[in-house]
């Protein structure tokens, strides 16, 4: 099913192909402009990281190197100092890893049955305890630190790699409800009536006829989740204890000194480095931004 | 229509399968929001103390112009940074959605700044928007030499600063949530519409706006709890300054509670800021419970 | 945790501890292992902190590093550590008031016995021993001390501006900035944030209004010396040197400050001495390329501040004997001299190998030998509450338009205010 260009008001033929009318010259004006906004910082970001630090102090900042190295790279992986050592960000990679995707698939599928009986099946004061679970998606992560590390401490989970998940979740599950509620809500209620009148029950409905089409909102839900949880410092400093702490806690030692020299072109090279896990996600994720998952299953 | 009886074993599976949801809910945020009221109305340092002084540290907090500018600014800065994510985001999704070359590249472009750490970002940020750096010195370079962009050691303008450093952060978050919503609206609307000759625009505002809606509350709702928890960027680009014109609550109760060593102080803060999302929020949400329940989606 | 459970836990670790304290309690077989919680994560700092790592390893212990970046949040860190029940064998903080909250409490061991080994009362500066002392116990082993308020200068900018000697008064100083001024220069590196403006204002406090009014204000916290004319003065001074900076200083970083400097486009930076480790990795050297000196005259102030370590309550007979040895090997005399030259700080006790130090490191250290020179840090006379408090009140006067009687009544009130 294609669909054409959002150009034709006039009612000339309608090719599939697509032509390159004033109206597609300005979708990909506007698209052109609005990349270069969103890629400036990453252009400055790029130069820095290949600049010796003589020129960094310099301050041109848009300045291409003069004579660019790339040794900043190679110490932001292996060799920049995090504290008596001096190993670069490669430390904390697998750790981040086995922090990172147990938390995601535990809370999307917690986000995905939750939102799934809320939207659905709606028992009684549900949505009242939906509603207080939102709530906590405005709460600024730091308030919850203290009582927190008590309750785990309490549970012998405080530093440990299954708390440090369980954190996560926690902290996702009001977004990851919501985001799988709202799509619930938005597909037609006959698919679900007339699963039940089928004879499904809530487990079957939900893994043969929810959960397939669930992956537009899977995707984001993915790429929420990685990039928070990668990216996350503060809960796997002060959760995960010293033997898992992500990568997150590698890069803040490099970058955030207090009195100490900074190194800015390494500094730019281990952040980029640290993002790579969540772009390639970002890129990979392509396939999956499809079209007309529900809609066929309506026709059908 | 055909009467549904919930059979009584599916709703059990229901109220099992909403088992964390309620665990979460009852033990980490009431309980959390339990004790930190608790301990706002104690005078704890670093370590809560078993101690009672009424409202003290509320009439404290109140007394204080820091806090009363951070609440200020976040006002502020909360209603620019929803409506820019939100029109940049609905643009982007758009016109990506018109089936343009290069789409996953364009897609990851928009994408890759939720993917960076905060830090080493809005340190770039502040380079660019320093005068001395960055886009005033280029121009100025470029021979418009009276052309002044310096927002961000501007006491009244440094806010905006943080207010574009964000959007443009968080607007591929939001693209990616209204794209996967465009993404299911189905082909037949396009289809029909064209047929009875509708303008493409209308389509956009008097169809597909609607259909999106569910895509566009949460875009809505996650918004608002980035522009509450808002920390890093202020960090980053503004310490908070210059002077505490940039201040938002999440960085005056982190500094409280870490910094100043003064939980008792920050509890309260925590107390009134979730109060008055509350008061904000509990309205607009029982509204929209209410023409769910209706049948309205 | 409810009062009488903390209490009796309290009793019980102190009873523990002074049955352990007592002896040196003979160690297991293998290393004493000991996990060390810092904020020193730059290159410098790493090389600095190998010092007291290796010396510790050689003396029988096993340093696990566990580096936080970021003084703040490396100190939550370990608060949230010690509540979890996970604390760190020893961890850092600055000598000040920043522990002695966790003192009361009683969860830190004290030093005591390593102290008096140690001779601690009779070699380390009066001003140290008053902060890491606390009821009688020593609680924190200081490892070195910095100075906060130095006043930095490129040889080059004074060059170029025909500058030929440092200022030795306030009134020179301000004839150096309007000379780097006419010369085109920035006269003063600055950075706009909260903390860097509370360090020049303190040097402007210190040298201009003099210890008597510093130690008044902070130490006795005396609300008629805020309102005094003296004062005024000092705020008067302070805010005139924000017209000697730059426009693009607020939220500065204060390397990028220091780069300035560096790279000759500013002539002078007020900064605390780990600001020598900026000048080292651009390759430049001091009495060379850049120039230093801790205030005006040779009576000048000489403003002590500093890192401690403490180490949190166990009872563990080989975790006390590790926190022991390490508090030993830290404020030993040879380590102590390694870890400065690395550190840009001067070392907390005289009788150590000088010959390692730079030049104005030998200058702080001739400054600390004239007892009246020194004069203890805001940080450590004031707990961090009114400190942070103290410093809004003036970010604050430095960035809008208030009049000098305006922070004055500010200040005081916010030291009102914390009076808790």
């Amino acid at each position: 099913m294609k669909r054409d260009a959002m150009a034709d008001i006039v009612p000339a033929v309608r090719p599939r192909s697509r032509r390159l009318t004033p109206a597609r010259i300005g979708v990909y004006g506007f698209l052109i402009m609005a990349a270069l906004f969103f890629l400036v910082p990453l252009y400055v970001m790029l130069v820095t990281s290949v600049k010796p630090m003589d020129e960094i102090r310099l301050g041109n900042l848009f300045a291409l190197p003069m004579s660019p190295t790339l040794a900043p790279w190679r110490s932001a992986w292996q060799s920049a100092c995090t504290g008596l050592e001096c190993e670069g960000i490669r430390g904390g990679f697998w750790n981040s890893v086995w922090i990172t995707f147990p938390s995601m698939v535990l809370s999307i599928a917690v986000g995905a049955i939750n939102g799934y009986a809320l939207s659905f099946w709606r028992p009684r004061g549900a949505n009242a305890l939906f509603a207080v679970l939102m709530m906590g998606a405005f709460i600024p992560g730091q308030v919850m630190l203290y009582p927190l590390v008590r309750a785990l401490a309490a549970v012998e989970l405080y530093s440990t790699l299954p708390g440090i998940v369980l954190v996560h979740v926690i902290f996702g599950m009001p977004m990851m409800t919501l985001l799988f509620r709202n799509y619930y809500a938005s597909l037609p209620e006959e698919l679900f009536k007339a699963a039940r009148v089928d004879g499904g029950g809530f487990w079957r409905i939900f893994f043969e006829l929810m959960l397939p089409m669930s992956t537009p909102v899977i995707v984001v839900a993915a790429i929420m989740q990685v990039t928070n949880i990668w990216n996350d410092f503060l809960l796997g400093l002060v959760f995960a204890g010293s033997d898992n702490l992500p990568m997150t806690v590698q890069l803040n030692n490099i970058i955030n000194t207090t009195t100490g020299e900074r190194l800015y072109n390494v500094n730019m090279a281990a952040t980029i480095l640290t993002s790579l896990v969540p772009l390639a996600l970002y890129f990979l994720s392509g396939r999956w931004f499809v079209r007309g998952i529900a809609a066929g299953a309506v026709k059908g | 229509m055909v009467a549904i009886r919930k059979n009584r074993a599916a709703c059990w599976s229901a109220y099992i399968a909403l088992l964390p949801m309620v665990l979460t809910v009852l033990g980490a945020y009431i309980g959390t929001m339990l004790w930190t009221a608790r301990v706002s109305v104690s005078s704890a340092r670093i370590f809560p103390t078993g101690d009672f002084v009424g409202l003290g540290q509320y009439e404290r907090l109140f007394r204080n112009a820091r806090w009363l500018l951070s609440l200020e600014n976040l006002a502020i800065y909360g209603v620019l940074f929803v409506a820019g994510c939100l029109v940049l985001g609905f643009l982007l999704a758009v016109f990506i959605d018109q089936k343009v070359m290069g789409e996953g590249a364009l897609r990851t472009v928009f994408l890759y700044p939720y993917a960076m750490s905060f830090v080493a970002t809005g340190l770039v940020w502040q380079w660019i928007l320093n005068p001395e750096l960055g886009i005033q010195r280029v121009v100025r370079q470029l021979g418009f030499s009276d052309f002044t962009f310096d927002w961000i050691v501007d006491q009244d303008k440094a806010l905006y600063t943080i207010v574009l450093a964000t959007v443009w952060q968080a607007s591929g978050l939001v693209m990616a949530l209204l794209l996967s919503g465009l993404r299911g609206i189905d082909d037949e609307l396009w289809k029909a519409a064209r047929i009875d000759g509708i303008p493409v625009w209308r389509v956009y505002v008097s169809i597909v706006l609607p259909l999106l809606w569910p895509a566009l509350s949460t875009a809505l709702i996650l918004l608002f709890a980035l522009v509450i928890k808002l920390f890093d960027a202020v960090v980053a680009m503004t310490q908070g300054g210059p002077g505490t014109a940039t201040e938002v609550p999440a960085k005056f109760i982190m500094d409280y509670l870490f910094g100043r060593a003064n939980i008792g102080l920050a509890s309260a803060a925590s107390i009134v800021l979730l109060t008055t999302v509350v008061a904000i929020v509990a309205p607009l949400y029982y509204a929209r419970a209410k023409a769910v329940q209706r049948g309205l989606k | 945790m409810n009062e009488a459970t903390r209490r009796t836990r309290a009793i019980a670790a102190a009873v523990l501890a002074t049955a352990c304290a007592g002896t040196w309690a003979a160690p297991p077989a293998g290393p004493l292992k000991a996990t060390v919680s810092h904020w020193w994560t730059s290159g410098g700092e790493s090389a600095a902190i190998r010092q007291f790592a290796d010396a510790f390893n050689a003396a029988g212990g096993q340093w696990i590093d566990q580096a936080v970046a970021g003084a703040e949040q490396s100190r939550a860190s370990t608060t949230n550590r010690i509540v979890g029940g996970n604390a760190p064998v020893a961890a850092q903080f600055n000598t000040s008031r920043q522990f002695r909250d966790i003192v009361d409490q009683g969860l830190l061991n004290n030093l005591d016995d390593v102290a008096a080994k140690g001779n601690w009362d009779r070699i380390l500066p009066q001003t140290i021993i008053d902060v890491i002392r606390i009821n009688g116990h020593y609680y924190a082993a200081p490892v070195d001390i910095h100075m906060p308020a130095w006043f930095f200068y490129s040889k080059k900018a004074f060059a170029q501006a025909r500058i030929k000697d440092e200022p030795r008064t306030w009134e020179e100083f301000i004839a150096t900035l309007d000379k780097l001024k006419a010369a085109g220069l920035i006269p003063l590196a600055f950075g706009g944030q909260v903390w860097q403006e509370k360090i020049v204002f303190d040097a402007v406090f210190a040298q201009l209004g003099g210890p008597e009014l510093f130690l008044k204000i902070y130490r006795d916290r005396d609300v008629k010396a805020v309102a005094s004319p003296a004062f005024r003065n000092v705020l008067v001074a302070f805010r005139q040197l924000r017209a000697y900076t730059d426009p693009g200083a607020p939220g500065r970083n204060w390397n990028d400050a220091t780069a300035l400097v560096v790279s000759n486009r500013a002539g002078i930076q007020i900064m605390g001495d780990w600001a020598k480790g900026e000048f080292s990795a651009a390759g430049q050297v001091a009495g060379r390329d850049f120039g230093c000196f801790p205030g005006f005259g040779v009576k000048a102030p000489y403003i002590v501040a500093g890192d401690a370590f403490v180490f949190p309550k166990t009872s563990k007979p080989h975790v006390v004997a590790a926190q022991k040895l390490l508090a030993t090997v830290m404020t030993a005399p040879g380590p102590q001299a390694a870890f400065s030259a690395r550190k840009g700080s001067i070392p907390i006790r005289p009788d150590v190998d000088l010959s390692q130090l730079d030049m104005c490191a030998r200058m702080g250290i001739a400054a600390m030998q004239d007892k009246a020179r020194q004069l203890p840090n805001a940080e450590m006379l004031v707990e961090p509450d009114l400190n942070g408090a103290l410093q809004d009140v003036l970010t604050n006067y430095w960035n809008r338009k208030q009049t000098p009687e305006q922070a004055q009544a500010a200040f005081a009130q916010a030291m009102k205010d914390n009076a808790w």
